[in-house]
């Protein structure tokens, strides 16, 4: 063993040492809550997308004349297709619970204030990004309500003032759904998205490594107790033993529920109800609730608020007494958001 | 948490994915078998029917064996799914604890199959019940049988006939493609049929006094008229209102898809002199590649989408009812959809069709296209879309030009005129207005409704042999030599009987019609014709002894 460290260590300008430095780094205490460490959730089931995805990737055909069937034949024909297609698509479910979960730890918690607002903003970006991955990504199946679904949120997309007409287009790769159209969602959802992704959780963790994890104590916890703990081996089991408990809840899912295939999609005929995938029912609930514009608009805003809330809850923290305002605006939101989704879940129209 | 329990944890964890791992080995290995054949697909057998079930395994072996080999065994739709019926209906009885109807009618199909139900229901399939005033069962019901019972002219040694039943050919020929008025017996002698149950829009009955006349027997359950049931035509005319049914196609207790795909399964009625179309499909390329290449067809597949799942050959359903990849694979139950002319009648007509799928046969344009809802060059682009899996567009185009060539010489030489030869025949009382009882009548019923059907069957689904020797030869040959002279018989008799003048108008018609250009070989001759063919057979073969 030695001898090979030898071997590469003459070729490779990395110290062992320096390495097993960077790689086992103290953990602050709180993570051994595990509430905590699922900031990592996200991170894994990504990893999950990517293999599956490029297997999926080597039998589907990004055209509206065979998009539905490649998509049957790896649900139908293909070896092991339908659990590598059902797990793709708990993975994407779990992924953006996850993505939701980390980012309510983080806003209750505080932990985007001063000095990692920028680090929220990376966060946020990566949430908008594993939302529209979940977006095209449905898109490709091509059946019935994900086509249009589709249309439909190319049509919202047209509403927003001014450049709406010119985003649906970029999107739609024209005036409406044509034969380039799926080729560019494909090449968003499997390319151009991941990768963005990636970039994204490398500065978000190049950020945390950098500050550092934000340490908590709690009231009940003894004094003496101390305020870190190894990486390596004792979070790497706590983040292995995570891995696993998702890797069995998603391989249960997927034999249990495995994916669907509803009707193919037929452009002439528009089905009796149309939903998006329940991650976007809070948006298209608030679609229902104001007009048009209004409500793109107001999302907008909404969105903007969202990205800016460090700099914000710092001005009230600052010029009013509302010190915790934050957690009761938080309240409001998250139960804005699961009742919208449940309300938009319960009604057919 | 010590880092000793962390490491169990991950042990059995770890074992625990390994094994979900080999539980998604076992179920990809059973679904290959299964896919491939080699085991009997799970069969689900409800609780609710687990005794009619046990019973029937007894009495009626073969009844559970169809149904364990059906999908509906696979997805646990059991005997009551299709047999529960209310106390009120009619025909519902209580068998064993359960209140169940002997007759499964669409609506009871429609409980799952809606979407199946409502195509069906507007189709020409669903209305073949609607016979009673149609020359067909005119020939059944009085030239063939008669419409009552007599007594027996002499006694049948080994058998004793009491009664002899007009309405047999009917119901044991017409009826069983057709569908029969489904009826129970009466205490008073009489049929309770749906016209005397007349049932509400749910299919209960709302003539109360009708339901209270029904015989039953010591076990409450409804006698059924032997006459009228069992019967699966396609369009039984049931208790409940509905009309059809399901398993003329779809055969129980099995609904197998796979053949309800095949041809065999349409010719149970798509056949014979009068509407050959299976032996046309069997004589076309169509039937050919069929046979050769019937492994190939891939029956079994679940959606059975041309051009996806196969393509090999076409059959019936390929053509008129199943789904196809330009259609995104959308499977329809009104075979109508895709019929560009319908050649049923003496003259064929073009299959514009209005709101109730009817033809529309008014002749004032404007006034026609407000009528047609669905245009026949709709249900031939449907067509089309099938046709364009294995022929390119200018083949099949010229294929339709061939075929309306063809339909409208037939229409236009033969139909039409054999139309006002009978017309006027009828108008000056040269013969009666019953059917079938005078020799030209039936001279005329050959000519269109045999072999006029076989010429247009051939050319629309690609027989040569049909379209030339079984039709438009025999249509020609009963045409000038039957047809014709039949007519001038009759109104040669007629002017010796002193009808002077109904016998002028019937030969004027016969004249006008002979004279015309496509007809004036026949009594001009076509000697120029006939020295062309001489020399060429002289050439060929030689000079006759």
């Amino acid at each position: 063993m030695s001898a090979i460290a030898r071997w590469l260590g003459d070729r490779l300008p990395v110290s062992g040492q320096r390495f097993r430095e960077l790689t086992n780094e103290p953990v602050p205490y709180h993570l051994k809550r595990w509430w905590f460490a699922l900031g990592g959730t996200p991170a894994y089931l990504f990893i999950v997308q990517i293999g599956t995805g490029i297997l999926l990737a080597f039998y589907y055909e990004a055209s509206p004349s065979a998009a539905y069937d490649s998509v049957a034949s790896i649900t139908r024909d293909v070896s092991f297709g339908w659990y590598i297609r059902s797990l793709h698509k708990w993975a994407a479910t779990l992924m953006i619970v996850a993505v939701i979960l980390h980012q309510i730890r983080v806003f209750f918690t505080g932990a985007y204030r001063k000095p990692r607002e920028i680090n929220w903003i990376v966060g946020m970006c990566l949430l908008f990004c594993t939302l529209m991955t979940g977006f095209t990504g449905y898109s490709l199946v091509y059946e019935q309500l994900s086509y249009w679904g589709a249309t439909v949120g190319a049509n919202i997309t047209a509403t927003v003032p001014l450049v709406g007409e010119f985003l649906k287009r970029m999107m739609l790769a024209g005036d409406a759904y044509n034969q380039a159209t799926l080729s560019r969602f494909f090449v968003l959802h499997a390319a151009v998205l991941p990768v963005t992704i990636i970039l994204l959780l490398g500065v978000h963790i190049t950020i945390i490594r950098l500050q550092g994890v934000t340490e908590f104590r709690f009231k009940d916890e003894d004094s003496g107790i101390p305020k870190t703990f190894n990486f390596f081996p004792d979070h790497l089991y706590t983040e292995l033993i995570i891995g696993l408990v998702l890797m069995v809840l998603l391989s249960a899912l997927a034999t249990i529920l495995p994916a669907t295939l509803g009707p193919a999609a037929n452009p002439l005929q528009t089905p009796d109800v149309i939903k998006p995938e329940w991650f976007f029912y809070v948006a298209f609930r608030w679609l229902k609730l104001f007009s048009g514009t209004a409500a793109v608009l107001s999302m907008g805003f909404i969105a903007f608020v969202m990205f800016a809330w460090p700099f914000i809850d710092a001005w009230i923290r600052k010029h009013t007494r509302f010190q915790e305002a934050s957690v009761w605006i938080g309240i409001v939101g998250v139960l804005a958001i699961v009742g919208m989704t449940v309300w938009e879940a319960l009604v057919r129209h | 948490m010590t880092l000793e329990a962390k490491r169990y944890i991950i042990a059995a964890l770890g074992t625990l994915f390994l094994l979900s791992l080999v539980l998604v080995q076992w179920m990809e290995t059973a679904r290959k078998a299964e896919e491939a054949g080699l085991r009997p697909p799970h069969v689900t057998v409800p609780a609710e029917s687990r005794e009619c079930v046990e019973c029937h395994a007894e009495e009626n072996p073969g009844i559970v064996a169809h149904w364990e080999g059906s999908t509906h065994a696979e997805k646990g739709v059991g005997c009551l799914e299709c047999h529960a019926a209310t106390l009120e209906e009619a025909d519902s009885y209580l068998h064993h604890g359960a209140q169940i109807a002997t007759i499964v009618t669409p609506r009871d199909c429609s409980r799952c199959h809606d979407g199946e139900a409502a195509e069906f229901a507007q189709s020409h399939h669903s209305s073949a019940g609607n016979i009673l005033a149609s020359l067909d069962n005119f020939l059944a019901e009085t030239v063939e049988g008669a419409r009552f019972t007599f007594n027996p002219h002499s006694p049948t040694p080994g058998k004793a006939v009491s009664a002899v039943n007009g309405f047999a050919s009917a119901a044991s020929g017409c009826q069983q493609c057709h569908g029969a008025k489904v009826a129970l017996e009466g205490r008073d002698g009489t049929r309770i049929t749906v016209d005397d149950l007349e049932p509400d829009a749910d299919g209960r009955p709302t003539n109360l006094d009708a339901v209270s006349r029904i015989v039953r027997d010591e076990n409450g359950r409804p006698q059924l008229v032997a006459a009228t049931w069992p019967n699966t035509g396609i369009g039984r005319l049931n208790l409940d209102g509905t009309r059809g049914s399901c398993a003329a196609c779809h055969s129980r207790h099995d609904f197998s898809p796979r053949r309800a795909r095949q041809p065999e399964n349409c010719g149970k009625c798509h056949l014979g002199p009068d509407h050959p179309q299976k032996e046309v499909y069997e004589e076309s390329k169509h039937g050919i590649a069929y046979r050769d290449l019937r492994d190939q067809m891939n029956l079994d597949a679940p959606n059975w989408v041309l051009g996806d799942d196969y393509a090999a050959a076409p059959t019936c359903a390929t053509c008129h009812m199943s789904g196809n990849i330009r259609n995104g694979g959308v499977v329809t139950h009104d075979p109508g959809e895709r019929i560009s002319w319908t050649n049923r009648p003496p003259v064929s007509l073009v299959m514009d069709t209005d709101l109730s799928h009817r033809i529309v046969t008014e002749t004032d344009p404007e006034t026609r296209r407000s009528l047609i809802h669905d245009t026949a060059e709709q249900k031939r682009d449907r067509m089309k879309d099938v046709c364009s899996h294995c022929h390119t567009d200018d083949y099949v185009n010229k294929f339709y030009r061939q075929y309306d060539d063809l339909v409208v010489l037939y229409n236009e030489k033969f139909a039409k005129p054999g139309i006002a030869i009978m017309a006027a025949l009828l108008e000056h009382d040269l013969r009666t207005a019953t059917e079938f009882d005078e020799e030209i009548e039936w001279t005329w019923f050959y000519l269109w409704h045999h072999e006029g059907r076989r010429a247009r069957h051939g050319a629309s689904m690609m027989a040569p042999d049909y379209t030339h020797w079984h039709g438009m030869y025999e249509v020609a040959e009963r045409f000038y030599m039957e047809l014709i002279p039949q007519a001038r018989e009759i109104a040669r008799h007629a002017r010796e009987t002193g009808k002077a003048p109904a016998a002028t108008a019937v030969e004027r018609v016969v004249d006008g019609i002979l004279t015309r250009p496509e007809h004036q070989w026949f009594e001009e001759g076509a000697e120029g014709q006939a020295e062309r063919i001489r020399q060429e057979m002289e050439r060929r073969y030689g000079r006759g002894q």
